[in-house]
């Protein structure tokens, strides 16, 4: 058995906490884990992936080759696009439709693509796809930052390897004491977002 | 009894550390080597600190080290340059209780200003050992042995981590910390301790730097036997004539291939310097070419070359001279098709992935939304402009503003380094106002020298502080203008104003989100002679955010679509990632998702449209 996971998205977005959860959910289940995280220069703003891979036996690096994700999780529309290549295309992603612009974006001199051209290029590329407005859903239920959480919900709807008791437990005991409650909550709200 | 934890590399190295028994722990923050000194917090008799810069660090863990207890200065690459004058001593004089250095490299400038292999500095030039370990966990083993080895060698041992390694996270045994350690105690000794050109009788008068540089220089064959028996090179059997060696991270991505190759090839696993002359000696018997896997110059090769030469070895030795690129980090694809190149007939079988035919816009850091560097920064554009100003930067998350949009700071280059550019500019007789731009930990780590020299010398440059009271860029550790120590014990911040008045220039202190304020005080300071001080004093706001702290009211900030006349001032002198530019419908759009209510684009807009 193995299940390598990318999670790509913006700085500030609450990635590596997911990461987090996910490594300790499979280390629980006394699997072995390794990983990577590439965290930018600065806090907030840029491009940030975690590599996630567990596995029975040995890991040897801790990044994920090309066609050999069985999850791609993406945080933002352009960030999942970026980390693509990394999933194999009989795998998962699970897409959160939050558009953050690039600078050259902002600028008119870069082009963003259409929602449209984006769904298209990860069906294209992969036929199990699901795509919610996780940041929108944590949005209304009082902070944007709990988008990673609402996804974890979401993912264990998902993803049989998960479990619910077991992935809401590690929320509540990687969470800060005062946003145990919310985060808790943001875990429920993403897991309904999943028929 | 042990404990398995899921952590960085950062945090097993810490462990290794606190498990050998380390008492003292110094470093300057620096990616990625950061975390290794926050890891090391909380144990009692520990003492961690972030001193003002990696020189500091060293040498204050030197002095704990000839007390005979056990110190470990953690750095970056950067901050090993740094250190360098100090190193170049100590390595003569041996140290007392086991110190080793942590030289973290950063392979592909991934969170850098530059990228480079400090190998070369502690090996080539120091004459120091090394270690490089290939994993997190091997990481942990490499420095528990470093402290012992230290001491038994009496040398600096220094662990040299790449970011795959700092940044990676793994499964580590936690084990119980060592009690009653030993206690510290001092007896002179200054025919080794006191380095200076002093005539020793006991060698006929021949001086002490020279009697010191033989001291170390005997002590490579122990360093070599030492090397030979060590439990981190080891070889593979394979097939062929073809020998792959995998230095640290090297190894691990030569494993991650196998998987991806139909023959394994004979591997050596490297993790020393000195190498193991014999056991590279074995390994190499039989083989036509070895094809060398290291970060991130053609290090191990030169050595292997010469190696080869002395024994008179005809193998033939490839690596990252040009046969493996010569620049950036090492990748599974690099190594795979370097194998293709060396070994035709090795089949290579990787998963093929559909094309991806969308455009996908690239993504460059900048400030965070919110980030009172923004005002500052738009104050100083407007400056610049008006006066035709340049402006020399410094490292920090401002550095951002020399990016697009802003193209703001002219230069950047290492720690410190704005000011005294700036005052040369000032001094080519350019007749420009010139600015330096640096934040305050920076200053703190030695840009204040930079200023005590404009001060000295009357050189007419200006200087602005960005003072948010925190080292934000690596993660908010503090420094000497924060208040609080990292072990969260109050301290007397440095006081600016004080200072300014000591080295009698003047100063100004102005509100980052004032950009008003800011931009008078920045007119004023050119239009006056001599060295000016301009501090933009307001705490980081996403450190303030996390804290449940305001540094600002929030508030809601709307864009009148009839006064946009998508003029993009808002965008190309401001650069907020909330504000994007519609070209459909010619003007400007504030996203309510991004946006934090900072308020400052209300300053920026010359048409009033944001309100």
């Amino acid at each position: 058995m193995k299940m390598d996971v990318v999670i790509s998205g913006v700085g500030g977005q609450g990635n590596i906490f997911a990461s987090v959860v996910i490594s300790q959910f499979a280390m629980n289940k006394k699997l072995n884990v390794f990983g990577a995280e590439t965290i930018g220069a600065a806090q907030r703003g840029g491009s940030v992936v975690s590599h996630i891979r567990i596995a029975e036996g040995a890991i040897y690096s801790p990044l994920i080759s090309r066609g050999q994700a069985d999850l791609l999780v993406g945080m933002e529309c352009v960030e999942m696009l970026r980390h693509l290549r990394l999933l194999n295309p009989k795998g998962t992603y699970l897409l959160n439709s939050m558009r953050i612009q690039t600078v050259l974006n902002n600028m008119g001199l870069d082009e963003y693509p259409t929602h449209e051209e984006i769904l298209l290029a990860a069906r294209k590329y992969c036929p199990n796809g699901y795509v919610i407005e996780a940041s929108a859903l944590a949005k209304k239920l009082g902070n944007i930052q709990m988008t990673n959480v609402v996804m974890l919900g979401a993912l264990v709807k998902i993803m049989p390897f998960f479990d619910y008791e077991g992935v809401k437990w590690l929320i509540e005991a990687n969470s800060p004491e005062r946003f145990k409650e919310a985060n808790i909550k943001g875990f429920e709200e993403g897991f309904k977002l999943i028929n | 009894m042990g404990e398995k934890r899921y952590v960085m590399g950062d945090a097993a190295i810490a462990r290794g550390a606190l498990e050998a028994g380390v008492r003292v722990v110094a470093g300057y923050p620096g990616t990625p080597a950061t975390e290794i000194v926050d890891e090391c917090l909380g144990v009692p008799g520990v003492h961690v600190e972030w001193a003002n810069n990696e020189k500091v660090a060293f040498e204050l863990c030197t002095g704990a080290s000839l007390c005979h207890v056990r110190a470990m200065p953690v750095m970056k690459h950067n901050g090993t340059n740094f250190v360098t004058d100090f190193l170049m001593h100590v390595n003569f004089t041996g140290i007392r209780g086991g110190l080793v250095l942590i030289s973290a490299d950063d392979p592909g400038g991934l969170s850098s200003q530059n990228e480079e292999d400090t190998r070369i500095l502690v090996h080539q030039y120091a004459h120091l050992p090394i270690f490089d370990p290939c994993s997190p966990q091997e990481a942990k083993m490499m420095v528990m042995e470093a402290f012992d080895l230290s001491e038994k060698t009496e040398l600096v041992f220094c662990l040299r981590p790449v970011t795959r390694v700092c940044h990676a996270r793994g499964i580590i045994e936690f084990k119980d910390l060592p009690k009653n350690l030993p206690a510290a105690h001092y007896e002179p000794d200054r025919e080794r301790f006191i380095m200076s050109a002093v005539e020793m009788p006991k060698f006929g008068g021949v001086k002490r730097p020279q009697i010191r540089h033989r001291w170390l220089n005997e002590k490579q064959p122990l360093l070599q036997e030492i090397m030979e028996g060590s439990p981190y090179n080891w070889a593979e059997k394979g097939e062929g004539k073809i020998g792959l060696i995998g230095c640290g991270m090297g190894y691990t991505l030569v494993k991650e291939a196998e998987q991806y190759l139909n023959q394994k090839l004979p591997l050596l696993k490297l993790g020393t310097l000195p190498l193991p002359r014999k056991k590279i000696k074995e390994f190499v018997k039989g083989l036509e070419k070895v094809v060398i896997f290291e970060e991130t110059e053609p290090f191990v090769e030169g050595l292997f070359k010469k190696i080869f030469q002395e024994e008179k070895i005809a193998v033939d030795v490839l690596g990252r001279s040009g046969f493996v690129p010569s620049d950036g980090e090492l990748t599974l694809q690099m190594i795979l098709e370097t194998v293709s190149k060396a070994a035709p007939k090795v089949k290579v079988a990787q998963p093929e992935v559909p094309t991806i035919d969308v455009h996908i816009p690239i993504r460059t850091r900048t400030q965070c939304v919110g980030c009172n560097y923004r005002g500052i920064l738009n104050a100083l554009k407007q400056t610049v402009r008006k006066y035709k100003g340049i402006v020399a930067g410094d490292i920090g998350c401002h550095d951002a503003g020399s990016f697009r949009p802003m193209e703001l700071q002219s230069t950047i280059y290492c720690m410190g380094s704005s000011v005294p550019m700036a005052s040369g500019m000032v001094l080519s007789g350019v007749n420009r106002p010139v600015f330096a731009f640096i934040g305050d930990s920076t200053f703190y780590h030695n840009g204040i020298l930079g200023l005590m020299n404009a001060a000295t010398n009357k050189i007419n440059v200006n200087v602005i502080l960005g003072e948010n009271t925190v080292t934000a860029m690596t993660g908010f550790q503090p420094h000497p203008g924060t208040g609080v120590t990292l072990a969260g014990e109050k301290t007397i911040p440095v006081n600016v104003p004080k200072l300014a008045e000591s080295l009698g220039i003047s100063y100004r202190v102005v509100n980052p989100y004032d950009i008003k304020e800011c931009r008078e005080a920045l007119e004023a300071a050119v239009k006056e002679e001599g060295p000016s001080l301009i501090v933009s004093s307001m705490p980081c706001y996403l450190l303030s955010t996390r804290r449940g702290q305001k540094v600002f009211e929030p508030r809601e900030v709307r864009l009148d679509p009839e006064r946009c006349n998508g003029c993009m001032i808002c965008i190309n002198d401001f650069g907020c990632p909330a504000i994007s530019f519609d070209k459909q419908k010619k003007k400007v759009a504030i996203d309510p998702m991004i946006c934090v209510g900072c308020a400052l684009c209300i300053d920026v807009c010359k048409r009033g449209a944001i309100t």
